[in-house]
Parts: C-alpha cells; structure tokens; sequence
C-alpha cells in the first residue's frame, strides 16, 4: 500500500510547485488558563500550504501520487490564534494512510479558493464550511447555506457565536 | 487496492441472469411469500426459523425483558434499614450528558455539616437520554436503571421526578435484575452500613417508610433521655475543655503527657525506683503526687488524667520545664543512649510526679508572694 | 408542438420516501428530471457544538443518534478516535467483541435498506417485512448485552462497557443458522425479479471516475467498481485477520448496489462465523482495565474512520489539552453520498429518483447532525 509521509510530500510539492509549502508555527489553541501552567502548543506535522494555491497543491495530490479520494473538508476555529484552519484530507485509491493539506486564514476575511470546479467531492464540504463559519470560497458554483435556513445570520460554529441569548436563542434556553 | 489480498479477494457482482424464462423471476417471487404465508400459521419460537409468526399480544401479554434493560434511572433504598443508599456525592450529576440530574445534599440541622444523603433529587424524565451513565458511575451503587417503558403522560410536568417518585426498594430490583444486583450486593450493603452510621436523627430514610421513620424517632428520643443519666455519673471534667483550643504550651504539655501514657501502656510495668537523679525534694514530693495521684485515678471516672485541665500559661511552662529537667537528669543518669521519650519513658509516673511537683510548688510559690504581699 | 415549460415542484421535507426530513427540489419537464437540489438541515441539531460542550465520555451517547440506524459502528469510530488521541489500547477480546458487534450492524443495515429501497420502488412492505424480522433478532441480541436496541451507548475507551451475557452465544448461533436462508431468500425474491430488473437496471448509473470525483464512499462507490473497503484499504481493529470478499459492481447502477448489498451480508456472516471461533482464545477481557474514561488527551488532532453499512465515517477530534474536545467533526457518509444525487438523477423520471435515493441508502441523522 503506498504511504507517503507528510515530510516526503513537503519535499514534493516543493519542487514541483515552489512558494506553495509554508512554515508551519505552533498553535496556542486555547486561551491559558487562570491558574497553573498552559498546556504545550500544537505543532501538526501535517502539510501547511498557501491558502492562494491549495487547489494546484490538491490536483498535484491527485494527478501526480495518486490520491485521488478526498475524504474530508475540516475547518477549525482557532480563536486565541485568529485564524481558521481549513483541512483537506486525501487518501489513495489503493489504500493507505492520509495525507492531509492544511490551510490557514485569518479570521477577520476569511477566503479560500474553491476546489468544487475541479474535485465535485469539495461540494457540500465547503458550503457547510461557509455555513457554519463563513468562509468564502471563491469560485463554488452554489456557495449558499446548508444546514441553517437562507435568511439566517451569523455563523453558528464559531467559537465567539453565543451558546445562549442571540436572536434565535432566548435567555433561558 | 489489490485485487488478491491473503484474506479475500474482490469479486465483481454476476448480473447476468439465470436460464428463467420470462415471467418466471416474479413467480419465484411469488413462492417465497407464499411459503412465508403458509408458514404464519405456525408460532416462530427460535432464532433459527425464518417462517412463523413471533407476534406478541401487546398489551396483553408482554415480552420479559433482559436483565441489562436500561429505561429512565431509579433510586434504590434497603428494606431492612429504610435507609436510601444515596449519599448526595454528585457523581452522576456530573456525568449526565443532558445534565437532567439535580442533587441537594443533606445537611445537619444541629452542626450544620454534611451528611451522606440526599435530600432532595430530581431528574427530569422527559429529557433523560437513558443512557446508563448515572447507574455506571454510582459508587453506592444507588442509582439504577429501571425497565418502565410505558411513560406516557399527557402532563409534561408530571415527569419531572423526584425522590419520592425515584425511590424503589432493593427487592423490586432483584426483581428485575437478579443477576446484575448480585454483582454488586456485598459491596453496596457493606458501604450503606457506613453511611448509616454517619446519618444523624432520621435523615437518609425513605420518606415512603413512614412507620419506620416513627419507630427511629422513637428510638432516638429514648436515647436522648437516657442518655442525660448517663451523663451525670460520669467525672466532672470540664465540659467545654474537649472543644477549647489550647494555648502552644498547654499543647507541648498534653503531647508531653500523652507520650507518657503510650508509653506505659506497651512499656514493662514502670519502675518507680528508676535511677533517676532528681533532687531529694522534688523526689519527695513527686512521690507524694504520685501518691495522691493514684488514690485520685482509684476513685474517679475514666476521665484521662491528662485532661488538659486548664493550665495557666506559667504552670504548664513550669510543668514542661520540670518534665525536660527529669528527661535531661535520667539521660545523664543512664550512659546508654536512650532517647529523651524513652527517658521519659522509663519514668512515667517519676514525669507526672514531676509534673505534679511542679504544679504544686508554682502554686505555692504564686501562694507565698501574695501572702508576702499582703504582709 | 405544445409550448411546454419546466416545472420545479418541492419533493419533501415530509414525504414517506425520503428517508427522513429531506427535501429534493427538483426541475422536471414533463416527467423526466433536468435539474435535482438536495436541501436538507430540517434534522440540525448542532451535534458537533453539543459535543464541544459534553467531555469525551459524555460524547458517547450523541455518537449512537448520528446514523441512528447504526448505532454501533458510530460508537466505534469514535471509540477509535479518542484512543488514538490518548495512546489507549484495546484488549484482544474486546475487539472481536467489537467486530462482532459491527458486523451484526452491517446485516441489520443492509436488511433494513434493502427492504426500503424495495418499498421505494412499490413493492411496499413485503421484503421490508422480511428483513425487519431478522433485525428484531438482532436487535434483541444488542438489547440483552448493552441495555438498549437501538441507542446502544456499548463501546466504551479501551473497549466495551459490558462482558457478553451468557446467553448471547447460543442466539447467535441459531441466528446464523437462519442467516443464509434469509439472504438466499432475498435473492430469490429480488434477483431475477422482472420488475426489479425493469426499475433498477440502468437506472441511477454512477461512472467510476465521476465515483470517485463524487467522494462517495461504501456501496454505492463499490456498486460504481472501485473496490476501495477501509476494512481492507487501512485495516482497523483486527480486520487484517478475518478472511472476506470485497464485492464491486460492473456499471454502477441501482441494480449493482442492490447485488453488493447482497453479497457484503454473506461476507459479514463470514466474518461473524470467524469471530466466534476466534473469540474463545482471544487474550485479555473486555476493556482495558487502565482505561480511564474520564479522558484528558494532549493538545493534537486525530482523524480515525471505519467502514460503516453506509460508507467512510470519520471523527476528527482536535484536543486543546482539557476534557473537552475543542473541536470535534463528524465525516457523516451519508452526507457526502448525496453529493452526487442530482448528477445521478438527471435524464431519469420522478419514480427513478426515488429509487436512486433510496439505492444511496441515507439517513437524516448523519446526514444534517
């Protein structure tokens, strides 16, 4: 079963789409806590990629080593850090472990190319992605809301949305 | 992926059909319900049977439900004792995901500490999950899963529950769930023993056990008589003393003394004639508080003679002082090395004497100087 | 020639054939469909905000709700995820155990969905009726060892929260002694049946590319021919022992996945058949004894998936250090299965679309969470 670690792909992709591999900084995820010591950062040791170029990275994926099945489409809120940080994760047709694609945006505006017109798989990904959180993608055909209905406003995941006492939610909810 | 792995291949579907004429599929259709038709007329009674109706006459008969059922969480208490086996600890508070669980535990009316019991316990029924989690977590194993599953209600209130409508005996659970119960029982008894015992007045009884409530009430206040009878044989010792707070000195004093005792429980029986090199006059006298000491213990309750009797800061620092004295002159005494304890150790009653002396001579003293005053 | 006009007509939220609180809004002319937009979060209910909330034991129960039909193989992808989040490992017996119970669920789905699609296309409850007593046995069988038919809540960190009764053993035997005689039954009821061939042959037809394009995953991606099984592809748990077949379709139609559902009941059976002679020489007991639940795994993210009745289920768990997730993401494969629905819809008429739902096999709550 073919198994290309995140470290060979970083090597990979870096020849043959220079500017696209980022440098990856470690994560505070939460905020420290009130007493005692923070907890370590998150370093992942996953691909960090330029957010302008993760479709040319995924169709290298793809067209090149073969790992041709997008199985998932991940946004996390990193609100301590002020970014969003959108997973891509890829596995070969043949079997295998993952390899996953890591994008990071900031909160503020949020945009991400759309890789719907070149993968369909992205589809209901990414407008779950923008429902959820709000991040553009840029170039889906139906970039629309999917879970909440059309008119509704604010993004429900994030993690600055408030679990109780918006418009929708009354206070003793 | 490839096609031949040491444990199983890939095999591609064969849609082509078989040598049926036209028509036939749907009368080979046909025949499979008819069989199941024919078959309904006899009862399916195992799992290995396909044909055969296993229908059950709800509500008039009912299927009996495995032991590991879980429906809507019930509380249990013993029926011996009355006794709720819910101490109020929290724990499934904690782990109910839907958070349907509310806890009050009890409290002592008289000291105001907490007591292993709950007071009041709600859960909510209509938002309870049955999961199992509160029955899992129990670590009094009072909390259990019952089997109820005919609930409905046209009043959504009426399913907030509350202890009372939570309790349920132990038997009504052996008689649902032997086995599981079995598991536990030894455990769960032997921890209710422990809560009982820290139970004051009635506090921890079901509220249902009205009679038993009555009796124990009972039972407490005929207790509460005998017991101010009782009170007064014992030796007059200071009331409040037990719960005064003592100054350092007085501490150092009574751990001085207390040490002694140990010590003469386990050591051979004390030697009064101890080589120890005490002055002719505090030996004397110690004798003679050693002496009155002894008539005194014959006589009087078991209070413990080294109740920490009021000391004056001064006398008990004079009596510390005096103890050391006898500690250092046995040490000196005795070539072999032996611990300033143990010194105190070999001459308990020599240490009390001395302690004793003392006192005395403080007071003498203290005596002296007002009469000299006076004068 | 008539002046004619497209018409879009709303097919939903309530509708007895759409599987749940689903919407099709769909563009007919005439009675063949041009355009087809699945709408659906009529079933919402924040799943994965609640679980950002709960702690990772708390979690759980909310697993079994997802793909309710199911319950089982959600607690154990989850199961899965956090032990590999916390480094836990998992005794031998408890993952035969596991297996056993997994593939039990796999029947039971296929019985179900089956039956389903046979009622989708008309045939109303004959073959539904027929498989939902195999599911009753099995359903007793989960009720007699977790406490639950449905909302099983049985896996636990480290294993499975109860040993099998001893009563378990027997029924399952005499179940799988009926086993073949219900799958060889459904055969013979549905395989050469005219009318079946008539509306699910051709219909729905799904390319391998566009398949795989579509990141659809389980039947309805080996119904198309690409023979891509997590249980064979990045074996978990202790699949890499178990001897089964991977069943492929040819042409990607509603007929092949009807014919691969089939066929993956007679793997499980196989499987179950393993599992039981493995199971009594299996090391260990039935969950981890150092195992706590009460779990506080370190700062990092994981993604673990496992090969459910309907597809890739996978949890992505990204921990911040404290006993809650912070983030904690379901790969629902319902969801993703219908991505391609109006591409597979498109050319057909109104009651093949129906039957090209119903061959996906979905259920509303994986699907909106």
């Amino acid at each position: 079963m073919p198994n290309v670690s995140a470290d060979d792909l970083r090597v990979r992709l870096g020849r043959a789409l220079p500017g696209v591999v980022q440098e990856v900084y470690p994560l505070k995820v939460a905020p420290p806590p009130a007493q005692g010591h923070a907890p370590a950062a998150f370093v992942t040791g996953d691909t960090l990629v330029d957010a302008a170029r993760v479709v040319d990275a995924a169709l290298y994926l793809r067209d090149v080593l073969g790992y041709a099945y997008l199985s998932d489409i991940c946004v996390v809120d990193y609100l301590t850090d002020g970014i969003f940080e959108v997973v891509y994760r890829f596995y070969n047709v043949e079997g295998g472990p993952s390899l996953a694609l890591k994008v990071r945006v900031p909160r503020e505006n949020p945009v991400v190319p759309s890789l719907t017109p070149d993968w369909p798989g992205a589809n209901f990904h990414e407008r779950e992605a923008f429902d959820l959180y709000g991040i553009t993608f840029v170039g889906h055909p139906y970039l629309h809301r999917i879970y909440m209905w059309d008119e509704f406003e604010g993004f429900p995941m994030r993690k600055d949305f408030p679990k109780q006492g918006d418009k929708y939610i009354g206070e003793d909810e | 992926m490839t096609t031949e792995t040491q444990h199983g291949s890939v095999i591609v579907m064969d849609r082509r059909r078989g040598k049926l004429r036209a028509g036939q599929g749907l009368l080979q259709g046909l025949r499979v319900v008819w069989d199941h038709w024919a078959g309904s007329f006899r009862k399916n009674d195992n799992f290995s049977k396909i044909h055969g109706t296993f229908t059950v006459e709800y509500p008039e008969e009912r299927l009996p439900m495995p032991q590991a059922y879980r429906n809507m969480p019930v509380l249990l208490f013993d029926d011996e004792s009355g006794h709720e086996l819910c101490t109020g600890c929290y724990q499934c508070q904690r782990i109910c995901p839907p958070q349907v669980i509310h806890i009050t535990q009890a409290k002592d009316p008289v000291t105001g500490k907490m007591v292993p019991a709950a007071t009041e316990f709600i859960i909510e029924y209509d938002a309870c999950m049955s999961c199992g989690f509160c029955a899992e977590v129990c670590p009094f194993d009072s909390i259990k899963m019952d089997h109820v599953y005919e609930l409905s209600t046209a009043n959504r209130a009426a399913l907030t529950m509350r202890k009372a409508q939570l309790n349920r005996s132990i038997s009504y659970y052996t008689g649902i769930a032997p086995g599981l119960w079995a598991e536990v029982q030894a455990g769960a008894m032997k921890k209710l023993q422990g809560s009982i015992k820290r139970r004051p007045d009635v506090i921890g009884l079901a509220a249902s056990l009205t009679e038993k409530i009555k009796a124990r009430r009972l039972e407490l206040a005929a207790a509460a008589a005998a017991a101010p009878a009782a009170a007064a044989v014992s030796a007059p010792a200071a009331p409040a003393a037990p719960a005064a707070k003592l100054t350092p000195e007085e501490k150092a004093a009574k751990l001085a003394a207390m040490k002694a005792a140990n010590a003469n429980k386990g050591a051979a029986p004390a030697p009064a004639e101890a080589p120890v090199a005490l002055s002719p006059a505090d030996a004397k006298a110690a004798k003679l508080a050693a002496i009155k000491a002894a008539n005194a213990n014959k006589g009087a309750a078991p209070a413990p003679a080294e109740a920490p009797v009021a000391l004056s800061p001064a006398d008990a620092k004079a009596a510390k002082l005096a103890a050391i004295k006898a500690a250092n002159a046995a040490k000196q005494a005795e070539a072999a090395p032996v611990s300033v304890e143990t010194a105190v150790a070999t001459a308990p009653l020599d240490a009390k004497a001395a302690r004793l002396a003392a006192i005395k001579a403080a007071n003498a003293a203290k005596l002296a100087a007002e009469q000299g005053n006076n004068e | 020639m008539l002046k004619t006009e497209e018409l879009q007509i709303n097919i939903g939220p309530q509708h007895p054939s759409t599987h749940g609180v689903f919407r099709m809004l769909v563009t007919v002319d005439g009675e063949t469909v041009t355009d087809l937009k699945p709408v659906f979060g009529y079933l919402h209910r924040n799943h994965e905000q609640i679980a950002e909330v709960n702690t990772y034991l708390q979690n759980m129960p909310y697993t079994d709700r997802l793909d309710y039909f199911n319950a089982m193989a959600n607690n154990h992808a989850y199961a899965m995820a956090v032990e590999k989040l916390v480094g836990i490992e998992v005794p031998e017996r408890a993952e035969y155990i596991r297996v056993l119970m997994v593939e039990l669920t796999r029947i039971l789905n296929h019985a179900g969905a089956l039956g389903f699609l046979i009622n989708d296309m008309g045939a109303w409850q004959t073959q539904l009726a027929f498989g939902m007593r195999e599911r009753e046995k099995i359903l007793d069988l989960f009720e007699s060892v977790s406490g639950a038919r449905l909302m099983c809540n049985y896996f636990r960190f480290g294993g499975v929260a109860r040993d099998l009764t001893a009563d378990f053993m027997p029924r399952l035997k005499d179940l799988l002694v009926a086993m073949p005689a219900f799958i060889d039954e459904m055969e013979r009821l549905l395989r050469e049946n005219e009318i079946l061939l008539q509306r699910s042959e051709g219909i729905g037809i799904l390319p391998k590319d566009l398949a795989l394009a579509y990141s659809v995953t389980g039947p309805v991606l080996r119904g198309s021919g690409v023979a891509y099984d997590i249980r064979r592809a990045e074996p978990y748990s202790i699949y890499d022992r178990l001897d089964f077949d991977v069943p492929v379709g040819s042409v990607g139609d509603v007929y092949d996945r009807i014919l691969v559902r089939i066929e993956e009941m007679r793997q499980s059976k196989r499987i179950i058949e393993q599992v039981i002679a493995q199971l009594p020489d299996a090391q260990g007991g039935h969950i981890n004894p150092k195992a706590r639940q009460n779990v506080r795994p370190p700062v990092g993210d994981v993604y673990a998936r496992v090969e459910t009745p309907k597809g890739e289920l996978g949890f992505y768990l990204v921990s911040d250090g404290s006993s809650r997730p912070y983030r904690y993401k379901v790969r629902a494969p319902s969801f993703i299965n219908l991505t391609p629905l109006g591409d597979m819809c498109r050319g057909y008429k109104v009651a093949d679309m129906v039957v090209i739902l119903g061959s996906i096999d979905i259920v509303m709550g994986e699907v909106d969470r």
